[in-house]
């Protein structure tokens, strides 16, 4: 065939051109709140974060929810109108209005064409200062958190999240439990529970307004100044308060098997405690869990997918947080070869620490990272997440500049250490939803220690070898 | 009606045809330093004869395991290496190919595309297709049979839609035909679909118009047409399924959830538009109509949905599903669910209403409009579909231009008794759902 010789050549890049992370504005309101804005020019859809310090993490541990329950409370109803009326408001704005919240922090997000901006932030402003928790909607809303407790226990994937959260994790610790509340929480959660964690959040000093996308013409401070200017309920005004940082104590590594008879894979989970956000080598981390499990051709995904058609897909990554979140391992993998998917990927988190990180390896995690950069914030809603990132984790302005020539700069050694900083395989918890009658011989046999099965809820006494 | 947001994006393109048949279509958008190249084949699942479901789409994962220049999953490696994201999906009357990339990174993308294309079959092997067979089942396991309802996609289509009609399986097809799959189907698939006269290549963002057609030219110039293209072949079907299709299926799952499935007119047409319009009007979000009655007022559903499948050969599907409160009767959440599809059908939706769902409607497209590879994945479904890429311009004022009549006609032509499926989820074991 003629003419195609040409694809015997790879082509090389062009000349890339210059990226920033867009440059963002801070300003201050005379009640403390700080407003952050992005001018992205040709996104008229714009998008918009109140960020509010204290979330889940600061809750007491038998009313786990109460906040999670809260935010999906805040639309339900204000002074001045019910559920139904601030849903159509908000609907004729062709606006999207919801509260989300987290462990560290509670947001209402915002999405509304630019010419909308005014009305909607109105909205949320309305929304976020006076709700009213209508007892009948709160009611409401906790009967499906409790079904909806049912429903997690039956899908795979969410069951396996809660039992590894609970294994990595010291009882007591605040990420051990459901973001959401338990079966035992939820049911405590009533009206006057919101109101007096909603109290909580009312303090300007600390609350951060953040908006991005084409602000030509949107005088997006005067607004914020019109509807946010008048806080109610405290108001601090000064250097914000310093909320302790939550404890993120590890537990006893365990081997789980949460039961799920006939289950044709096993839903998979095999890590521990992992890093806060904040630690001085995040872009060597970054680096060494693409390597490892977020690249497609990461070494856990060549071995388990390309090499032996174990799973779908294999990742591995650390949550961050302010405080350590999980370090994780995730894949499906087909029953029959559960045992020896868990063996080959115990070798994977022993070899990142013990073999060196090629050159190859190095710079196709680096040039991933480095290049898919601008992809990551095309958005107006990404943009707000990002800077979001930035308010939440307390780092620096230019620290998503700083981003590319950080990761650039590191060297295999680099990236070898935190491995061996972070990566730790005789601290690992194996957590897995499956048919325990079929996968609980086979890890026995592959030497596994004290395997726990959880049957309806009911934990069996360790089973294996030690 | 108009276009009601002065910001709203009018998208400029230029569209040719290359001499091997490849249609080719730029748009460049200089806002970000980013490339998506998208590729439209038109072939899917509806195109697999009986023996050899899910084929298109074990085929998909071939596409990533090397080709003359290219080693087994080297595409993902250099698109990622490249600084970009790629990923290919398997539908009923089509495959796409999508890779978005620094914008400096486009003859990359084009290489890689045009190398698979041109010569895929080089590196086929018998390790691979074993290979790719037990992902492709692990994705089935994961995605299906180990969810909860998970079997509902498949019994969905298989009661809308006639025996041996393409529609009537879904793109994951069946275990054993995968099983059965050989070196030789894999050829003769590739040799019948896998052309330039066989597909639509869309370029939209930071990239010069002309630069970028002669690129194309470069890449895929020399790779030949088909031979003799198999003529598409879908067949004629009623407008309706003529009865209503009742099932129950025991499932893990711990609430009852009730499926239901329609046939309708096909994607593309102005009553399907319609369609989607009353699908907003009844279940597009916390305002819809079904979420106020089953789940705010009268609390007997935990969660309500209702969509249409984008399906373009001849009919298509509105599906939805009401999952039950473990206190309240099916029967009841069902009745309540199917009154409120005969009430749009017997009253006219009201002014406020319609604007709200436009609204929404208007916003959900500026958001769809703002990332370069919805544009190019719209380019290629336009083109691929209906051989008219400029709908990217009229789709939205053709979801505004619907009314109140319009929905009432559709509503009163699909929601019909004699037109839908009735599949019914239960906890296996009279209540006892598995963990």
């Amino acid at each position: 065939m003629t003419g195609l010789d040409i694809l015997a050549t790879r082509p090389g890049p062009a000349q890339p051109r210059a990226y920033h992370f867009p440059a963002f504005v801070r300003a201050r309101l005379a009640n403390g709140l700080t407003v952050i804005t992005a001018h992205l020019p040709g996104r008229p859809l714009l998008a918009a974060h109140l960020h509010l310090e204290g979330g889940a993490g600061e809750e007491p541990s038998e009313m786990a929810g109460v906040s999670a329950l809260l935010a999906r409370a805040l639309p339900e109803g204000t002074a001045h109108h019910d559920a139904v009326e601030l849903v159509e408001a908000g609907e004729r704005l062709g606006a999207e209005l919801h509260a989300q919240v987290g462990w560290e922090t509670l947001a209402v997000a915002l999405d509304v064409p630019r010419r909308h901006f005014g009305p909607a932030l109105a909205l949320l402003a309305e929304m976020f200062l006076q709700p009213s928790f209508p007892g009948h909607e709160v009611d409401r809303l906790r009967d499906e958190r409790m079904n909806d407790l049912l429903q997690a226990a039956a899908e795979p994937r969410r069951r396996v999240e809660r039992a590894f959260a609970e294994a990595i994790y010291a009882p007591g610790v605040p990420y051990a439990r459901l973001l959401g509340g338990d079966e035992l929480t939820v049911p405590r959660l009533t009206r006057e529970a919101l109101v007096a964690r909603h109290a909580r959040f009312l303090d300007a000093s600390s609350a951060t307004l953040i908006v991005a996308g084409d602000l030509t013409g949107v005088p997006v401070v005067e607004l914020a100044e019109a509807h946010l200017g008048e806080w109610p309920g405290v108001v601090r005004v000064g250097a914000p308060a310093v909320r302790p940082r939550l404890s993120d104590g590890p537990g006893s590594p365990r081997i789980v098997v949460v039961d799920r008879p006939g289950a044709p894979q096993s839903e998979l989970r095999i890590g521990h405690v992992g890093v806060p956000r904040k630690i001085p080598d995040f872009h060597a981390v970054a680096v060494m869990s693409a390597i490892l499990g977020g690249l497609f051709n990461s070494r856990l995904q060549r071995l388990l997918r390309e090499e032996r058609g174990y799973t779908y897909g294999i990742s591995a990554g650390f949550d961050f947080r302010r405080s350590a979140g999980p370090f994780a391992v995730r894949s499906a993998v087909q029953t029959e070869v559960c045992a020896a998917a868990v063996m080959d990927i115990l070798a994977e988190l022993r070899r990142i620490r013990e073999a060196p990180i090629t050159a190859d390896e190095l710079r196709a995690a680096q040039d991933f990272l480095i290049g898919v950069f601008p992809l990551r914030f095309e958005t107006a809603a990404q943009v707000v997440g990002a800077i979001t990132g930035l308010v939440v984790h307390d780092l620096p302005d230019d620290e998503l500049d700083r981003y590319r020539p950080a990761v650039a700069a590191l060297d295999a050694g680099a990236v070898l250490a935190a491995a061996l900083e972070h990566i730790h395989p005789d601290g690992l918890s194996i957590v897995m939803v499956g048919d325990a009658e079929r996968v609980v011989p086979d890890l026995e046999a592959a030497g596994m220690g004290a395997i726990e099965v959880v049957r309806d809820g009911v934990r069996e006494p360790p089973a294996g070898e030690g | 009606m108009p276009v009601s947001d002065p910001d709203f994006p009018i998208i400029r393109f230029t569209q040719r045809r290359l001499a091997n048949g490849l249609r080719v279509i730029v748009a460049p958008d200089r806002l970000a330093p980013v490339v998506a190249i998208n590729l439209w084949y038109a072939v899917g699942s509806r195109d697999e004869r009986p023996g050899k479901t899910g084929f298109a789409h074990l085929f998909e994962h071939f596409m990533f395991q090397g080709s003359a220049h290219v080693a087994k999953a080297e595409h993902m490696a250099i698109v990622q290496g490249s600084g970009g994201v790629c990923n290919a999906t398997t539908y009923f009357d089509r495959t796409n190919y999508y890779d978005t990339l620094p914008s400096n990174q486009l003859e990359v993308g084009l290489w890689l595309e045009a190398d698979r294309m041109a010569t895929l079959l080089d590196a086929l092997n018998q390790v691979n297709l074993d290979n790719q067979r037990e992902v492709v089942k692990n994705e089935k396991r994961q995605s299906y049979d180990n969810q909860p309802y998970g079997a509902f996609y498949e019994r969905l289509m298989a009661a809308v839609f006639p025996d041996g009609h393409p529609y009537q399986h879904t793109p994951i097809g069946s275990m054993a035909d995968l099983d059965a799959a050989s070196l030789d189907d894999v050829r003769e698939f590739f040799r019948a679909y896998y052309a330039p006269d066989g597909c639509v290549l869309s370029i939209v963002g930071d990239v010069d118009e002309e630069e970028t057609f002669a690129a194309a030219e470069r890449w895929f110039g020399p790779i030949p047409a088909r031979t003799s293209p198999p003529a598409a072949t879908m067949p004629k079907v009623a407008p309706h399924i003529g009865r209503e299709v009742r099932e129950t299926v025991p499932d893990a799952v711990p609430l009852v959830r009730i499926h239901f499935g329609f046939r309708t007119p096909p994607y593309g047409s102005a009553a399907f538009d319609a369609l989607e319009i009353a699908g907003q009007i009844l279940a597009g979000g916390k305002g819809s109509r079904l979420y106020r009655d089953l789940v705010r007022e009268r609390r007997i559903a935990q969660d309500v949905t209702l969509f249409s499948l984008p399906l373009a050969g001849g009919a298509s599907i509105c599906a939805g599903w009401a999952t039950v409160r473990p206190e309240s009767d099916p029967a009841e959440v069902e009745a309540a669910f199917l009154a409120e599809l005969e009430r749009i059908v017997h009253e006219p939706v009201s002014d406020d209403e319609l604007a709200r769902a436009r609204a929404l409607i208007e916003a959900g497209e500026l958001s769809a409009l703002g990332r370069v590879e919805e544009v190019a994945d719209r380019f290629g479904q336009f083109a691929t579909l209906f051989d008219r890429p400029e709908l990217i311009n009229e789709q939205l004022p053709r979801y505004l231009n619907v009314d109140a009549l319009a929905i009432q006609a559709v509503a009163a032509d699909v929601f019909r008794a004699d037109n839908r499926a009735v599949i019914t989820f239960v906890p296996a074991g009279g209540g006892e759902a598995a963990a």
